[in-house]
């Protein structure tokens, strides 16, 4: 029979092609900057990656997860066997009938596969996308007739050179987008590419149930700073984005594209392919940049991004909410690309747009970005007898103050949150004038220059001081204290001490008794997660165990914990302020009032100004800190209820206060 | 409304009825209508009966049980201006030459400043000085006497009119021949002063002191780096003077007599002056104007709140919301996440007042509010505020302007 | 304006010095200074020259370098010798066409006499307060003075000429990291170091608050002055109109306008 003769040989055409446009697809890759990544221990982890921290975030959709592993599994091991029974000729009944069994299971993998894209959800890209579940289906179909009779079910020459010939035109169907698109940049490059991403990722702290959000460090002495060209990009940066199955998660997460404002993240990183291989994006088949029509991008390796191939405002869009990383199945790194992005902007050409150069101009030169008279950074606190550590030099707890020292709405916070620490009688102290902004908004506004010396300051005014802990109202600067300042320690130092949220924090001291609280009294209360405090730290569960000591029912919202929607006021996006269809904010406050809630608490002053900003009517928006403040039984020390003769002190007071 | 009041003085009332009080003689004797005269006979002065009333009629108090005219003395506003007592100096040992800014033709409240540092420096030297005032082209200043003018150089013809800074420095070069002036001081001012007086230091070399603000004949503080440090040395001849440097005269009056310079300089002039330009308020950037007139979210008609900052000569302002819906473009925006502006006056038509709006026109001197809501936050800031739909107020504040602009233009006519 | 053909030729000197933050005191690029350079690069990019006399080492001039340029020329001499002499013999050996300065520096004496003293010793005419400059044309140039509040004149100076730039001429475009830290510093001693005597014999110190000048009523009666004394605390506490017809508060809304002198 021909098919005898014809299959190995097809097979293995298929394989050589397949195999000379992978060793093609790697050259381009290699063009990116040099990265050191741990290759073998990457490859060896790489299949644990795949099947638990990848499935994990697969399994978020089951319908998905499900398809995908039967289609996958399927796939890979008829692959196998395939190879086996075909090219290596193996006459082993039993073998014969696990290809068999694998074909089938790719078969109804692909057919669900093909159920998803009869009407397929506008995030999905659609073009050769809406090929691939029939290639599958040919692939399956026709590998499962052809093997029958090595199987022994047909006889030998079953359907005679007309079937024959229908199978090779089915397999060569098939393999051609399994196996020679995988190579040559079909949609099923993802296979390949994805796994060696995977394997070389540059965040491996990832895997494994660990975080890894902190930007990486500029070298401020190298002769180009931040991307400019896809070259630009690190080896493994270009490798992540051939990984993209553009599923459309990220698109249907993202606030700047549901704002109508000119940023896809998933378009974005198609553009990021285009620009690595060379080309235009009219083939690209999803959701354009809202506002910008698909076709008129044209980029290559060797050319500057934003000349082109992505406008800035793209770039600028972005609040860096991270809700794209936390939603891709491919794990791969939008905020780290579009931060090195604007990093050239920022550094290389000086077009950090809108009151982005005066916000930078005045942190370099005042240490806040309003400009403001950094000795009167302290002000807030004229009333408040805080202790600050150039006089006690010592103390359990730092209080990092943070910007919101200057603004008023934010003053509210802090003076509330003081209340509580003294309340509960915790030593702690400031750094007064000595503390600087964090950087947080230079480096999302790609200033690495700026933010390393913020950040090489602070650290310097806090190694002459000896504490535990620090804490802060402000989950950027917990953020950056966190997780990005272990880079800028002088050789040989690390931090040691512990950063914790205010609500973390007040959690503790509730849970240990230190505080005392009464009931909350007011209406329903939903819970805004800001994103620097959860999606980059994972604190979801201490605001809202918080939130119940006081006896609130959270009235969560849809996108709530690692789906929440950011309020706008990220990245630099108000600095940048790139025009939009509609506010973030307005829309993130059409969903707290779809929960009735008649107050929000945040636990972030730049959520707060940001949804403060909505005009009313609309639901209160408290930080967690105020309400704590407003719940707290006040006293010397901690009522117990027991101790009548304690309370009673306390219940006149409050009398005298309501006649007051 | 005070000044109507009479004023009793109950001291000299009691004096008055008290005959054998030391001082009731001399008390009486004051505008009294009745003497005894050389003979011994009572005289009667009929003009000095009675006082004149509040409309200038004169009045006789016929209860003259309630005393003398002592007793019912009429407040300052009510009585005539005072003739200020007239500083004369016959022969001035020297000058000290003041170049006022002249801003509109007459005296502005910087130059006023100036003449009366001028006249403390006469005060602490030695020897008579006469303040000369120097002034280019045609001036509308009627008060030179009461501003402490002594001399006054007006050097007037058709060269002067305009943007002339050379042709002035050439004649205030020759002003320092002739009169070699012990002190030159000028206004520190963007109107002229800072110019010219840079380029006359320039000129005749010497190195003046800048925005003096405290200056005595011995020392002079001067602001330096931007404002920021205060530089104190020794008096120059040449001084530039911030404002308020010095009180105002306002006790004297003076001779104001006219100087001429004995030649005339004929300079050719290279700056060529080619006239003002005109620039719509709304061109002014927000951060620069004087005077905002700024809506939020409380205006609906868009197409009179344009008119009302046309016809006001405002620069239009926004409040976010505003922006946010579309009315107005970014740039407009004031606030703490838009622009801090310096305006003196603000005014906010329909803006409630968030506190990041709040933040950013904290430095404006004089705010507006016209709302209809009488409890938020920008009422409470307010100078003035008018609880009032905000289309009612703009409309008739058009109206205003409009027939106030009217009026100057017939008044020019 | 757009650098043309007519531009091409143009040679440029703009005059930088360090500036300092009102708030912080910080060493900074001068915003006047940086609105020169601006001009600069917008006329001629090519035949802009950056020029400071001081310190080459002072961090400041990085933020003149990072609007672009590719080198700034330094005369370097001691922290208190007089900038003029040595600029004027630098700026009379290699004569450019166009001399921009800002209007007062922001740090040291801030006496604004730089272009004033440059134009006198170099014998060019010296126009001050400049927004823009809008042509060149037969050797000379059309100019926007700026004026206060927004307002401009126009002039016309023949090349070439020294300018002051105002705070109204074009933002300074952003001050890049990058090209900051790679410009190059081409510092050479200054042919002549005069020291400034004169300012060896001040004193300075950071700035006292003037005192604001009291309204003073020189009035004749302690009536008058009991009324001068409490009038304006009645008028400023925040006088609330309601219930009237709109004409009545518009009126007083205006005469408040008038009093201020905002209505012209």
């Amino acid at each position: 029979m021909i098919l005898d003769w014809l299959l190995p040989v097809l097979i293995s055409v298929a394989l050589l092609l397949a195999v000379a446009g992978m060793l093609k697809r790697i050259s381009l890759w290699r063009a990116g900057q040099p990265e050191k990544v741990s290759f073998f221990s990457g490859l060896m982890a790489m299949p644990r990656r795949y099947l638990v921290d990848l499935h994990h975030v697969v399994e978020r959709d089951k319908y998905m997860s499900k398809t995908h592993v039967a289609t996958a599994g399927g796939f890979v091991l008829s692959m196998v066997l395939i190879l086996a029974v075909h090219l290596f000729g193996v006459e082993n009944r039993w073998v014969n009938y696990a290809l068999l069994g694998a074909l089938v299971l790719m078969f109804v993998g692909a057919l669900f596969v093909f159920k998803r894209r009869l009407n397929p959800p506008s995030r999905l890209s659609k073009g050769p996308w809406m090929r691939l579940p029939k290639s599958l289906l040919m692939f399956a179909v026709s590998f499962f007739i052809a093997t029958l009779p090595a199987a022994g079910i047909l006889p030998e020459n079953f359907g005679g050179w007309v079937l024959a010939a229908v199978l090779a035109a089915g397999i060569v169907w098939g393999m051609g987008e399994l196996l020679f698109g995988m190579g040559w940049g079909g949609p099923m490059k993802h296979a390949f590419a994805g796994s060696l991403h995977l394997a070389f990722h540059r965040r491996p702290e990832r895997f494994g149930g660990g975080r890894s959000t902190g930007l990486k460090p500029v070298d401020l002495t190298a002769a180009k700073l931040g991307v400019e060209k896809p070259t630009d990009f690190k080896w493994n940066q270009l490798l992540g984005f051939d990984a993209c199955v553009q599923c459309g998660k990220c698109e249907a997460m993202c606030p700047a594209f549901a704002a109508g404002q000119p940023l896809n993240p998933k378009k974005l990183i198609q553009d990021m392919v285009v620009g690595l291989a060379g080309g235009s994006d009219a083939k690209f088949a999803g959701s354009p940049y809202p506002g910008i029509e698909v076709g008129k991008a044209e980029g290559g390796p060797n050319k500057t991004i934003t000349e082109g191939l992505v406008s800035p405002d793209t770039l600028w869009s972005c609040t860096t909410c991270r809700a794209c990383v936390e939603e891709c199945p491919m794990m791969i790194e939008h905020v780290d690309a579009i931060v090195d992005m604007r990093r050239f902007l920022t550094l290389e050409k000086g077009s950090t747009p809108n009151k982005g150069a005066e916000v930078l101009d005045n942190l370099i030169a005042t240490d806040n970005p309003n400009g403001f008279n950094p000795g009167s950074r302290m002000n807030w606190a004229a009333d408040q007898n805080l202790r600050v550590m150039k006089d006690v030099k010592e103390a359990e707890v730092l209080f990092w103050v943070s910007d919101g020292a200057f603004d008023m709405r934010s003053q509210r916070i802090l003076r509330a949150f003081v209340k509580v620490l003294k309340a509960a009688n915790v030593d702690f102290a400031v750094l007064g004038d000595e503390e600087r902004d964090s950087g947080d908004v230079a480096r999302r506004l790609g200033d690495d220059a700026t933010f390393q010396s913020l950040a090489k300051r602070n650290i310097a005014a806090m190694s002459q001081y000896k504490f535990q802990r620090i804490v802060t109202t402000d989950p950027h600067a917990f953020h950056c204290l966190k997780n990005e300042y272990a880079d800028f320690y002088p050789e040989g130092q690390k931090p040691d001490y512990e950063v914790l949220h205010h609500t973390t924090f007040i959690n503790e001291l509730v849970k240990a008794g230190a505080l005392s609280l009464e009931e909350f009294k007011g209406g329903t209360v939903t819970y805004h997660d800001p994103c620097y405090l959860g999606r980059y730290n994972g604190e979801y569960d201490s605001p809202r165990e918080l939130l119940n000591e006081l006896g609130i029912e959270v009235a969560e919202m849809e996108r709530s914990g690692f789906r929440s929607r950011c309020c706008g006021g990220g990245g630099g996006a108000p600095i940048t302020d790139i025009p939009g269809e509609r506010r973030i904010a307005d829309m993130r406050m059409a969903e707290i009032k779809e929960t009735g809630a008649e107050l929000v608490a945040v636990g972030c002053q730049q959520c707060t100004a940001m949804l403060e900003g909505v005009v009313e009517p609309r639901a209160e928006v408290k930080d967690i800190a105020e309400l704590v403040a407003d719940a707290l039984i006040e006293g010397d020390a901690p009522v117990s209820k027991k101790n009548g003769k304690q309370a009673k002190p306390n219940a006149d007071k409050r009398v005298a206060e309501e006649i007051l | 409304m005070s000044d109507e009041i009479i004023r009793r003085d109950p001291r000299a009332e009691w004096i008055a009825r008290n005959r054998l009080h030391p001082l009731h003689d001399a008390m009486q004797q004051a505008g009294a209508a009745e003497t005894r005269g050389p003979s011994g006979l009572i005289r009667r002065n009929p003009h000095a009966v009675g006082f004149i009333g509040p409309n200038g009629i004169k009045r006789i108090d016929r209860m003259n049980g309630n005393g003398p005219a002592v007793g019912g003395r009429r407040s300052a506003g009510a009585a005539k201006e005072v003739e200020l007592p007239l500083h004369k100096v016959e022969n001035p040992d020297y000058y000290v030459v003041v170049v006022p800014d002249m801003v509109g033709g007459r005296l502005s409240g910087h130059d006023r400043d100036v003449i009366g540092q001028a006249h403390k420096l006469i005060r602490e030297g030695e020897g008579a000085g006469a303040v000369l005032a120097v002034v280019f082209g045609e001036h509308r200043e009627e008060a030179f006497d009461k501003a402490g003018v002594d001399r006054l150089l007006n050097i007037t013809g058709e060269a002067y009119e305009g943007y002339t800074p050379e042709l002035r420095v050439a004649a205030l070069e020759q002003v320092e021949k002739e009169y070699a002036p012990k002190y030159w001081l000028l206004p520190d001012s963007v109107a002229a002063g800072f110019e010219i007086g840079c380029r006359l230091a320039a000129r005749i070399g010497e190195r003046p002191a800048t925005q003096a603000w405290q200056v005595s004949s011995d020392e002079a503080i001067c602001r330096g780096a931007g404002g920021t440090t205060d530089i104190t040395r020794k008096t120059p001849r040449l001084m530039l003077l911030a404002e308020e440097c010095a009180e105002p005269i306002d006790e004297t009056r003076h001779e104001v007599l006219p100087l001429e310079l004995e030649t005339s300089v004929s300079v050719q002039a290279v700056i060529q002056d080619c006239g003002q330009v005109a620039v719509d308020p709304n061109a002014i950037p927000l951060g620069e104007a004087e005077f905002i007139l700024s809506a939020g979210n409380g205006v609906t008609d868009w197409n009179q709140f344009h008119q009302a900052a046309e016809a006001l000569g405002a620069t239009e302002g926004a409040s976010r919301v505003a922006v946010d819906d579309g009315n107005m473009p970014r740039f407009r925006q004031v606030g703490a996440t838009g622009t801090w502006v310096t305006a003196r006056v603000y005014v906010a038509v329909g803006i409630s007042g968030a506190v990041q709006h709040l933040q950013g026109i904290g430095q404006c001197d004089k705010v507006i509010a016209i709302n209809t809501d009488v409890g938020c936050d920008m009422v409470k800031r307010a100078a003035l505020s008018c609880i009032a739909d905000s289309g009612e107020v703009m409309a008739e504040l058009i109206r205003l302007a409009n027939a106030y602009r009217q009026e100057v233009v017939e008044n020019a006519a | 304006m757009q650098p043309d053909k007519q531009n091409a030729n143009l040679r440029i000197a703009a005059l930088v010095s360090v500036g300092k933050h009102p708030g912080s005191g910080r060493a900074r690029r001068a915003e006047q200074d940086a609105r020169a350079v601006e001009m600069g690069l917008a006329m001629a990019p090519q035949g802009l020259e950056v020029l400071h006399a001081g310190d080459p080492h002072a961090e400041a001039l990085r933020a003149y370098a990072g609007m672009g340029l590719k080198k700034l020329r330094i005369l370097q001499q001691g922290e208190n010798a007089d900038a003029v002499p040595a600029l004027s013999q630098y700026l009379s050996e290699t004569k450019p066409d166009i001399v921009l300065t800002g209007v007062r520096a922001e740090s040291g004496e801030s006496s604004g006499m730089m272009a004033y003293l440059l134009g006198e010793k170099l014998g060019m005419p010296v126009v001050t307060r400049i927004a823009e400059i809008v042509s060149i044309d037969n050797g000379q140039a059309n100019l926007l003075q700026a004026l206060p509040r927004g307002q401009r004149r126009a002039l016309r100076v023949p090349l070439p000429f020294v300018a002051s730039v105002d705070m109204a001429a074009a933002t300074p475009r952003q001050s890049a990291f990058g090209p900051a830290s790679r410009a190059e510093m081409e510092a050479k001693a200054a042919d002549v170091e005069v020291l400034d005597e004169v300012q060896a014999s001040w004193s300075e110190a950071p700035a006292r608050k003037r005192p604001k000048r009291l309204k003073v009523v020189k009035a004749k009666t302690a009536a008058d002055r009991f009324k001068a004394a409490t009038a304006k605390s009645s008028g400023d506490g925040g006088k609330v109109l309601r219930d009237k017809p709109a004409s009545e508060m518009a009126q007083a809304v205006f005469d408040l306008l008038l009093e201020e002198g905002v209505i012209r």
